[in-house]
């Protein structure tokens, strides 16, 4: 299968685009960030090819669906969400040390994926839905800005240690990074758009369940880390508006948030049963 | 003080203290964190699972704990029902409070650039130019009026001109729609367990029927009946299944008043009730069976309709009454479709076999031993039958929730004030300014390319 090459390929891409990253923040050379960015970008163009040709070949053979609806599939749209969702922050904050901290996650879910069986099945009625998409998009797009938000968060403990330290060594790395007040605004920015989303996300999945079961809730394990995942980020964002929660505080929640949504993710399909048993 | 304002001092103390414990940020995170952390148990503990199964998991004393703490039902136990009753008293008090200070910031007011107005502002811009009051102020106007489409309100005053624009005021109310959402949400949610009913029917091929039994006991009957005319199921290559679809017809007073194949995803809603494929399977019409003595001598055939007692050589009746498709015996191991059949002895209690196609050693009762001959089916389809009138709710308080948060994220309310007069040389002399409740950064530099492109001219 054609896809799947393409999927081999970016993520030795991916692979090499988290290594530019990694010694950009050693080396600190213009230069080596520029192709850094450059490698992720390609990385991200060579797996949209791949998930348009596997599309494509699911036509071909006779199925026709949307490549979002396996554990295979999932994690791979995830890896690509994340990527974007990074390069956009990169573009718009300026926080290019921060991608050696948030592009091992690509990678590493796209090596992952590629230890799950990959073929194209086709869909079980369940699924066989206009909801499909937007449900899966929405929801994805939302943990990936959740995932930059932790990689940022991360970066931010970091930093403000140092920054709380006796200034020692002025050319050392963590001096490079970025401002600890940048990352703590990215840091939120980046909840500010996951959380819309997941919150769409939810709701579209809720209307899906109560066409296709007749119960726009029921409790399934699913859901339920769902909304876990959503009163984590509600109350990191009640915190930061209203009381000003910011800093570290906001940083620790943010990093409780994404664990929550990993396990939402992944670990209920893993360690619990219920309706998403088919994976996604 | 008397004692009796004493009294009434403490009282009103005491109630700010209540309504101060309700409107502080304390509480609602509290909340949002205990109700995650309480689904998580949830999700760690199996919810409304058969009670054998958690005997199998846990030691009996921990089962009967669990149950009296409502803990294999608790999404619906008291404690985590009061939790949410906390969270709307908690939105309820929090609007209350809020609404004053919203109120006051949706108020049309402030036209006028003065002084007190341009100290609060951060990037307050002067320009002086060489040029026509009227010149200046249609060159102004057009740079702001691209980013602020509503028109302003010009006041004359303090010798002046003064042109003031807004934008998203409407999206002060941002916090009113994400809030109330949870609460009409929850209405929703109510009205929905109140006046609905969730059940679940089998309906046979070219059978009809009226009424369902409901998830909590109740046998709901409707005024009409559906009829299953045909049910069918089609399989992927890889034997995956690909689609299932029951043509299902409305009957009131003998009449078909709607007809609609139904198919996961895509129910009949007929008066408010909809029919959701859910299941389907088969069941035998009638059993062919052939009939043998202790020693193996064949005594005859008989064939039994499903439900129907049906005499048997030798005196005794049997009686078809179920069917599985895949049985599993007590050692685990499969004995494929087998028939479920009582027989009636003279002068015993009757007794039921499994009658196997596959494991004839199975087909054996007292004297007798049965072989399968043959059998006809009949398919059913298994309904989901709900009735919800709270879910219109839901969904509205879905769409605030969404486009409450757009607005709160997103959107904010900008002011900008421009006033235009002259200076004691006679020049023209503008002076803008600008506020905004969210997001100060984007619209200082907003605010600073308008002001930026005013320069031209400026002297």
């Amino acid at each position: 299968m054609t896809n799947s090459l393409l999927f081999g390929i970016s993520i030795f891409v991916y692979f090499f685009s988290m290594v530019l990253y990694v010694s950009y923040l050693a080396f600190r050379s213009e230069t080596l960030g520029k192709v850094a960015t450059g490698t992720l970008l390609a990385g991200v163009i060579i797996e949209t090819a791949a998930i348009l040709l596997r599309w494509y070949e699911s036509y071909q053979l006779g199925i026709g669906r949307a490549p979002l609806t396996n554990l295979y599939e999932s994690l791979v749209f995830f890896a690509w969400t994340i990527a974007i969702v990074y390069l956009l922050m990169e573009r718009k904050f300026k926080i290019k040390t921060a991608g050696a901290f948030v592009t091992p996650f690509p990678f590493i879910i796209m090596a992952y994926a590629s230890l799950n069986p990959n073929e194209i099945q086709p869909l079980v009625p369940a699924l066989q839905s206009n909801w499909l998409i937007s449900h899966v998009v929405t929801c994805f797009v939302g943990y990936a800005a959740f995932a930059v938000s932790f990689g940022v968060s991360f970066l931010y403990l970091f930093k403000v240690k140092s920054e709380k330290g006796p200034a020692k060594n002025p050319g050392g790395l963590l001096n490079y990074l970025p401002a600890s007040d940048l990352l703590d605004e990215v840091g939120y920015k980046t909840i500010a758009i996951g959380f819309p989303l997941l919150t769409i996300g939810i709701i579209t999945g809720a209307f899906w369940a109560n066409v296709a079961w007749g119960t726009y809730w029921s409790w399934d394990p699913k859901e339920t880390w769902s909304l876990i995942v959503w009163l984590i980020y509600a109350a990191y964002l009640h915190a930061r508006i209203t009381k000003g929660w910011r800093g570290k505080k906001a940083a620790v929640l943010s990093i409780v948030g994404f664990s929550a949504t990993i396990f939402c993710y992944l670990g209920v399909n893993l360690l619990l049963s219920g309706l998403h048993s088919y994976g996604g | 003080m008397t004692e009796d304002n004493k009294v009434k001092n403490t009282r009103v103390a005491f109630v700010d203290k209540i309504w101060g414990v309700f409107t502080s940020l304390k509480l609602v995170i509290t909340l949002l964190l205990v109700l995650s952390v309480l689904s998580v148990i949830g999700t760690v503990i199996e919810q409304n699972k058969p009670i054998q199964q958690y005997y199998n998991l846990f030691k009996p004393e921990t089962v009967d704990l669990f149950a009296k703490l409502g803990l294999l039902d608790m999404y619906h136990s008291w404690w985590f029902t009061a939790c949410l009753a906390l969270l709307a008293l908690n939105i309820i008090a929090c609007t209350m409070e809020r609404y004053p200070f919203i109120m006051r910031g949706m108020k049309k007011q402030g036209f006028v650039l003065d002084e007190k107005i341009e100290a609060g502002l951060t990037n307050v811009a002067t320009l002086k130019y060489h040029l026509e009051t009227e010149t200046v102020e249609s060159r102004i106007t057009s740079i702001v009026g691209k980013n602020f489409s509503a028109r302003p309100v010009v006041t004359e005053a303090e010798n002046a001109r003064h042109f003031f624009y807004e934008k998203g005021r409407y999206t002060r109310l941002a916090f009113f729609l994400t809030h109330l959402s949870v609460l009409v949400i929850f209405i929703g949610a109510i009205a929905g367990s109140l006046f609905g009913f969730k059940g679940y029917v089998n309906i046979n091929e070219g059978e009809l029927v009226s009424g369902v039994e409901t998830r909590r006991g109740d046998h709901k009957r409707f005024n009409f009946s559906v009829k299953c005319n045909s049910f069918q199921v089609d399989f992927y290559p890889n034997g995956a299944p690909k689609d299932y679809r029951s043509d299902l017809s409305v009957i009131r007073d003998g009449k078909e008043v709607a007809r609609k194949t139904i198919r996961v995803n895509d129910p009949l809603d007929f008066e408010g009730i909809s029919f959701y494929q859910s299941s389907y399977g088969k069941l035998p019409e009638a059993v062919t069976l052939e009939i043998k003595d202790k020693e193996g001598l064949s005594l005859g055939t008989v064939s039994a309709p499903f439900g129907r007692q049906v005499d048997i050589p030798g005196g005794a009746q049997i009686e078809l009454l179920d069917f599985r498709d895949h049985f599993h015996l007590s050692d685990g191991s499969e004995a494929g479709p087998v028939y479920g059949v009582n027989i009636y002895s003279r002068g015993a209690p009757p007794g039921g076999i499994w009658i196997s196609e596959t494991r004839p050693d199975m087909n054996r009762y007292g004297t007798y031993s049965f072989v399968l001959k043959g059998a006809k089916f009949r398919n059913y389809t298994g309904l989901q039958v709900n009735k919800d009138p709270g879910v219109w709710l839901v969904w509205t308080g879905c769409i605030m929730l969404v486009a409450g948060i757009m607005m709160a994220f997103f959107m904010s309310h900008k002011k900008f004030w421009i006033r235009i007069g002259k200076d004691k040389k006679g020049r023209v002399e503008v002076t803008a300014g600008g506020t905004t409740n969210k997001n100060k950064h984007a619209f200082a530099s907003e605010v600073e390319r308008m002001v930026g492109s005013f320069r031209e001219g400026s002297s």
